[in-house]
């Protein structure tokens, strides 16, 4: 237990340092790119050149991903310093990105669907599903 | 108040896992129990929200290693998604901007103001680059992360709603819809359904941010011109 903890905290740890890298990258050559960003590159090419191995971060990053929505709580909890905006226009803004939201759902899944089972036909390759 | 307002917002998440392990309803999904419980603590004991971020900042910190994490799935699947890029792409393509025209034609539609509209329109991306794009077409970044959230939180509940009735089958569809729609909150909802579905999420979701980042400026513009 105190061995997966310690373990956890190190791989969590490295995930940072590479996104404090991204940072320093992003500030130093003005890039519009967040600096986990570049941290998210940074570790694919870290994997690609076989520098570094899934295994030394799997543990970590599965459990960050897992549980990501805890951490937008916070954020999302910003919304009580906006009760005189929501209460004005709260309904028309909620209803603009509730239907929005409904299109791109249904345009992305559809075409993504359509596309997929007419190529996965052409192709010889095995269908994903 | 740092480790109060810390272990106050994970203890609640753990509770809202409870109940929704207990429960399976979309609507009981931790993210909104967790979110409910934040509220009602910050409003019944007076905290101001500068307070609260004291701790809460940590918290939201985590996003950052999190995004490193999506390296992992997506070097793991790296075959996969290779061999599905023009699935991928056209659907991602189409879908972002539907985002941006649908968002700025609703708001258009419901007579929100051009500031509102220009902050509203990259919503469906994920928050550091919404916020990017929304100052450099001109609107309020703060205001932005705010509509990025309440996107997530509509993405979470109405997505498996709109994979059922359109009779989404196959793992690809189900991904870049939640990684298109609703960022890393579709994304994090696409690995309940399985790593295919989440690792489809996540290029969908970088993919998404970047093409929004270069197409936002100029749709935007067209669409207010012209309405």
């Amino acid at each position: 237990m105190v061995r997966r903890i310690a373990l956890l905290i190190a791989q969590v740890f490295f995930l940072m340092i590479l996104s404090e890298i991204g940072n320093l990258i992003a500030v130093f050559f003005h890039l519009p790119i967040p600096g986990s960003v570049i941290g998210l590159f940074l570790l694919l090419f870290l994997l690609y050149k076989k520098w570094v191995r899934v295994e030394w971060f799997e543990f970590g990053a599965s459990l960050l991903l897992s549980e990501m929505l805890l951490f937008f709580v916070p954020s999302a909890a910003g919304i009580v310093q906006y009760g005189a905006l929501m209460s004005v226009e709260g309904w028309r803004l909620l209803l603009v990105i509730a239907v929005s939201t409904l299109l791109v759902m249904g345009a992305t899944g559809w075409v993504a669907d359509r596309l997929h089972h007419t190529l996965a036909k052409e192709k010889t390759t095995h269908a994903v599903d | 108040m740092l480790w109060i307002s810390i272990c106050a917002t994970v203890l609640f998440f753990l509770i809202a896992r409870m109940i929704y392990r207990r429960f399976q309803i979309a609507i009981l999904s931790p993210i909104f129990t967790t979110l409910l419980m934040t509220i009602l603590f910050v409003l019944l004991f007076h905290v101001s929200y500068t307070s609260y971020m004291s701790g809460g900042r940590y918290l939201t910190y985590l996003l950052q290693p999190a995004t490193v994490a999506f390296a992992i799935p997506l070097y793991k699947h790296f075959q996969l998604l290779k061999r599905h890029s023009v699935e991928i792409l056209v659907s991602v393509i189409g879908g972002s901007m539907v985002a941006i025209s649908s968002t700025v034609l609703l708001a258009h539609l419901f007579r929100l103001n051009t500031s509102l509209t220009d902050s509203l329109a990259p919503r469906s991306i994920t928050t550091p680059f919404a916020m990017d794009v929304s100052n450099m077409i001109g609107g309020t970044p703060v205001l932005t992360a705010v509509f990025v959230i309440l996107t997530a939180l509509v993405g979470l509940l109405v997505g498996p709603i709109v994979i059922r009735h359109l009779r989404i089958t196959s793992s690809l569809a189900k991904g870049t819809l939640l990684g298109t729609s609703a960022h890393a909150a579709g994304t994090s909802r696409a690995f309940e359904f399985g790593n295919i579905e989440g690792t489809f999420a996540s290029i969908s979701m970088i993919l998404a941010a970047g093409f929004t980042m270069l197409i936002a400026p100029l749709l935007v513009h067209l669409l207010q011109v012209h309405l």
